[in-house]
């Protein structure tokens, strides 16, 4: 039996060569829609081009802070908070009911930073002032912009809300930008989402 | 799924054909040819129940029947077959649905984007797809998969398609694919009837009559993202979205492709995809890409993304991140 040549060898090896080689091109290439997107500079004008753009929803606050296309909206908290006005009952009036925070508050334990040594009502919330929720310099933050007080010790997520990588947008991608708060999503007492039961399930894939 | 749903819904079809009233497109056209070479329009009843309501649906058809491809049509053609698809709708099953043949929005091309660290496996957005996109209810099509995975792998193959337990599981991710609207699509190239392309806003569409069910484009696809009705789709009727499109959610037929257009019935006004809006953990992006002030933009610039299969030169819309 004959033993290849170097270029017989090279003959069988050639399609397979071109095949990577191709696919390398195509890889490093990087042309294609990443090169539009490059090329694509010029702002969107939401309200101009879509014409089915929606007006502001009224459950809505201005955000304190822009992103990178300029204002934006959350939604607001205080009309969704059962027990808001919390100075109904937090007034400078003595409370005189025995075992009265149980009765009013007892569904609320806080595990957040950690189930052994949570975080304290008052760092959240002001104490002097129960309606507004607090910063860690003890100036007082509206529950609407609960943001403002979970940015101070997350301000990586808190920078990603806003740019839009996390927590999400509300209903439309074009027209005014509205976002959900942190607290739409997160209970701030226990702010891991819980484990359950997916929605659906899947049947094996048919082809 | 609701079995008992699905054996209604059999029931009336079963009691439908007895009654004659649906006839596939053969034999409607071959007895709308008798009808012709007789030469009595009052005969074309391609299912001949003699009744009026149902002359009036073999003459609609039969108008459905010989019309363009959807790209080669006039706006007016457009809101013909249009006008045509909602009174049909009506006459078989008694539905109003809205049907829209809105065109693209200039300067948008859309994008996706899923964010891996976030999705939880809760699977609202598949059961929000198969409600807004009409998906048949008895082979339980759907659009998206989520796969569980392991940490380390990347691609869903070695992934749980079909888990169902209580989510998130410990030390695991979700990975949600569906049609990623490739920019080089092998599917579009694959179609023998040119009946699915990309459209100006970058949606990869199907014109559902045109399709003539070969699945060559299933074939050609690297990330299974379209899906076969070897069955005649079933939606209950209360159940069903109205507000259509006709390159989006109206219902197909059996032996048709179909898959995730992006909800271009809703992007197309404005509105998220319906696995976005449903997503209660906001592991989807969406928005268009030629606005560098979109969220997906952000994504893309701030974040480690990459793309399933990127060395296949697919070009996707569809990126992960992780942050
Ligand atoms: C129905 C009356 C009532 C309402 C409304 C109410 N609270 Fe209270 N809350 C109480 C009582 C009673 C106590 C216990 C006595 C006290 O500390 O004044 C308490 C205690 C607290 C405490 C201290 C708990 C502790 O363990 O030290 C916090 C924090 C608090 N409330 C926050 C709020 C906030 C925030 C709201 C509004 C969203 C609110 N409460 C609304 C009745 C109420
Ligand atoms: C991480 C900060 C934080 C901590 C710690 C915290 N809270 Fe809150 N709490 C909030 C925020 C923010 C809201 C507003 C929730 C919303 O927007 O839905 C709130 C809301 C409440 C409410 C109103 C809930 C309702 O739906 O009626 C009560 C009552 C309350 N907190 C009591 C407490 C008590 C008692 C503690 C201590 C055990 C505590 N909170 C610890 C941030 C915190
Ligand atoms: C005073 C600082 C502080 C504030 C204010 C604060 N957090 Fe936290 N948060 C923590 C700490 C500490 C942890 C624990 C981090 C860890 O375990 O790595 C935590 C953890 C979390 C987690 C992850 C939960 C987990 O168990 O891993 C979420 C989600 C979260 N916070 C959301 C919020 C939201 C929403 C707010 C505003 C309502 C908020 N936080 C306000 C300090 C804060
Ligand atoms: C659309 C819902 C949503 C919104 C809005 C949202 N988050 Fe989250 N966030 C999540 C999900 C889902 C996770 C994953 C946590 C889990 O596994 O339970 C998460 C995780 C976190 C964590 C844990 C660390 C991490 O990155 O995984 C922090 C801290 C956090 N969020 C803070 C915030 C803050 C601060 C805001 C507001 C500025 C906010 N979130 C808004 C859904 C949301």
């Amino acid at each position: 039996m004959k033993t290849p040549t170097l270029k017989s060898y090279l003959f069988r090896i050639l399609p397979a060569l071109i095949i990577i080689f191709s696919g390398l091109q195509a890889y490093a290439g990087q042309g294609g829609v990443v090169e539009t997107i490059k090329k694509a500079i010029v702002p969107f004008n939401d309200e101009e081009q879509v014409d089915s753009v929606p007006p502001l929803p009224r459950d809505t606050v201005l955000v304190k802070t822009k992103y990178q296309g300029g204002i934006f909206w959350t939604e607001t908290r205080k009309d969704k908070v059962e027990r808001f006005k919390c100075s109904q009952c937090h007034n400078n009036k003595d409370v005189t009911i025995a075992r009265a925070a149980e009765m009013a508050h007892g569904d609320i334990s806080s595990v957040h930073g950690g189930k052994l040594r949570p975080l304290s009502c008052f760092t959240c919330h002001k104490k002097d002032e129960r309606d507004f929720l607090v910063t860690e310099k003890g100036s007082k933050v509206d529950m609407d912009h609960s943001y403002r007080m979970c940015g101070q010790c997350h301000f990586r997520q808190q920078k990603d809300w806003v740019g839009g990588a996390h927590g999400k947008r509300v209903s439309f991608w074009a027209g005014k930008r509205v976002v959900k708060n942190c607290t739409s999503c997160h209970d701030p007492h226990s702010p891991l989402f819980e484990k359950r039961w997916p929605k659906t399930y899947s049947r094996p894939i048919v082809k | 799924m609701d079995s008992r749903q699905n054996n209604d819904c059999l029931k009336k079809k079963e009691s439908n054909r007895r009654q004659g009233k649906q006839c596939g497109r053969r034999e409607f056209l071959s007895g709308a040819l008798k009808a012709a070479a007789l030469g009595s329009a009052a005969m074309v009843s391609g299912c001949g129940t003699g009744l009026l309501g149902s002359s009036e649906e073999s003459a609609l058809k039969w108008q459905e029947y010989f019309k363009k491809n959807y790209r080669l049509m006039t706006q007016e053609e457009k809101d013909e077959t249009v006008a045509r698809l909602e009174r049909l709708a009506k006459l078989r099953k008694g539905v109003d649905i809205q049907m829209s043949s809105k065109e693209p929005v200039e300067d948008v091309l859309f994008g996706y984007a899923f964010n891996l660290t976030r999705c939880e496996g809760f699977m609202e957005c598949v059961a929000a797809c198969v409600k807004e996109n009409n998906l048949d209810r008895k082979s339980q099509t759907q659009y998206i998969r989520i796969f569980e995975m392991e940490p380390g792998e990347m691609t869903p193959e070695s992934g749980d398609g079909k888990y169902f337990h209580k989510v998130p599981v410990e030390n695991h991710f979700y990975m949600g694919v569906q049609c990623f609207h490739c920019e080089s699509a092998p599917c579009i190239k694959a179609c023998p009837t040119k009946a699915t392309w990309r459209e100006p806003d970058g949606i990869v569409v199907v014109d559902y009559d045109w399709c003539i069910g070969c699945r060559y484009c299933m074939a050609a696809c690297p990330y299974y993202g379209r899906r076969f009705n070897w069955n005649e789709p079933q939606v209950p009727v209360k159940e069903m979205t109205k507000k259509q499109h006709y390159l989006g959610n109206r219902m197909r037929g059996k032996g048709q492709v179909e898959k995730c257009t992006f909800c271009v019935q809703r992007s197309r006004a404005g509105r998220l995809p319906a696995c976005v809006e449903a997503c209660p953990t906001g592991a989807r992006v969406f928005g268009n890409l030629l606005d560098p002030k979109s969220e997906i933009r952000f994504v893309l610039k701030e974040k480690k993304v990459f793309r399933l299969k990127e060395e296949l030169g697919t070009d996707p819309k569809f990126w992960y991140f992780i942050d």
